[in-house]
């Protein structure tokens, strides 16, 4: 059944915390566009790209998927591949949305970025991030006025993703003081999986010298609006052009839901969560449009970790909604079957 | 007569999220999973740390546990309430 007016799409794309063991893995081999977009970006990940794929595909990854080598490197991936496999099935979006990691990821899906500079700028800041000072990150259940008696000099409010969901990010002793000081006034709190403190200024140091980096690659303007998790507001031809807004992306705070109510307040959407887990799209459900059902929300993967028909039950499910909410999409009615370039060294678990 | 109603989880819910009283959870949220309703573990642990210290009870661990719906919360709080009562003593 066709909606009469079909909700356009935005996608939205997750960053660190979203990260899991064999995550997306289930479609490596098994959704050909999803397939060859995770082999383009390990062949351009150059001599980075082996190990990146063997502890994608392994169940205990050599160096664990929450190290900043790890999750942000192939978070990004999977965002991109899965955007690029939604995108063949004929889905036009009329906006992107990514959170941290995500918002680059969006960029590239949108054209700013070539895939292989992409590639190149992500490891360039994950090689720097990981001389940073140990760090974490503390999800709470407070908003950022609750929070606010609780910070301090090292540790900040790392990202804001709904109204009683904030996230501080700092060294592990002050953070750990202040979940603690936090827990005895009553506030309830969980760790991230992180181990690094993304968007707190413990990673500033180590972002010094990345905006060369981006200041040296061509960027282009966005096929479609990127909505910016760092302005709250689509990304500007001024925001391109600087590569200290690019650079300072891990250490500046990610405000997920004042961009989403930005997005939503451009008109209803159908809002489609490309990324391992559903961390956006329960935050994307706790919004007014969609509480009211006017906007929708679609995950493309499970919400949590499971086996890889798991992952393709999802996509399919994910499919036929985007299709009944009217978009066009010419999916195949069966994925043939692809075949991963070279032999995994560690097949994906079943 | 249960002591505790899907109706006192759906006002927590509420307050756990920082939602307008507009918002509306209706009767068919009671058989939908947590993360359905836009609830993720935190709001939940949230949720779970409220009720535990409105009524004096303490939740078995796993009722965090995956798939859980407001219908299942509401039963789970309940069977703890009932096994309160002989160890407060109350007649």
């Amino acid at each position: 059944m066709t909606a009469e007016r079909p909700l356009p799409v935005a996608l939205l794309l997750p960053g660190q915390g979203s990260q899991h063991p064999l995550m997306a893995t289930g479609l490596y081999g098994y959704e050909p566009v999803f397939t060859e977009a995770m082999d383009e970006f390990f062949d351009a990940a150059g001599p980075e790209g082996g190990p990146l794929r063997e502890d994608w595909l392994a169940e205990r990854p050599a160096t664990e998927l929450d190290h900043v080598t790890r999750s942000q490197p192939l978070l990004f991936a999977v965002d991109l591949a899965l955007g690029r496999l939604v995108l063949s099935w004929g889905v036009r979006p009329a906006a992107l949305l990514g959170h941290s990691i995500g918002e680059l990821a969006s960029s590239v899906l949108a054209g700013v970025f070539s895939t292989r500079d992409a590639v190149g700028l992500v490891l360039d800041r994950v090689a720097r991030l990981a001389k940073a000072p140990p760090g974490g990150m503390l999800a709470v259940a407070a908003s950022t006025a609750e929070v606010e008696p609780y910070l301090s000099g090292d540790v900040v409010v790392g990202a804001v993703n709904a109204p009683r969901q904030t996230i501080l990010a700092g060294p592990d002793g002050p953070l750990d003081k202040a979940g603690r000081a936090l827990g005895e006034a009553g506030f309830v709190c969980r760790r991230v999986p992180s181990l690094s403190a993304f968007h707190s200024p413990l990673l500033e140091p180590a972002c010094r010298g990345a905006a060369e980096r981006f200041a040296a690659v061509p960027k282009a303007a966005p096929s479609v609006p990127v909505h910016s998790a760092y302005t709250a507001a689509p990304l500007t031809r001024a925001d391109i052009d600087d590569p200290s807004f690019w650079a300072r992306q891990p250490v500046a705070p990610v405000l997920f839901w004042p961009a989403l109510e930005g997005l939503l307040a451009t008109g209803d959407h159908l809002l489609v969560e490309v990324g391992p887990g559903q961390g956006l799209s329960q935050v994307a459900r706790r919004h007014p449009a969609v509480r009211r059902g006017t906007s929708t929300v679609v995950s493309l993967l499970p919400p949590r970790p499971g086996p890889p028909e798991a992952d393709r039950a999802a996509v399919e499910a994910a499919a036929a909604r985007i299709a009944g909410a009217g978009s066009p999409t010419a999916r195949a009615a069966t994925p043939r079957a692809a075949t991963p370039r070279g032999t995994p060294s560690s097949a994906p678990a079943v | 007569m249960s002591a505790f109603t899907t109706e006192d989880l759906f006002k927590i819910m509420r307050e756990c999220a920082g939602e307008e009283e507009a918002v509306d959870l209706s009767s068919a949220a009671a058989d939908q999973e947590f993360a359905l309703l836009g609830y993720d573990s935190l709001a939940l642990m949230e949720a779970i740390s409220r009720v535990e210290r409105g009524y004096g009870i303490t939740l078995p661990e796993e009722t965090l546990g995956d798939a859980l719906t407001p219908a299942a919360f509401v039963a789970a709080v309940n069977t703890a309430i009932a096994d309160r009562v002989p160890a407060a003593g109350a007649a």
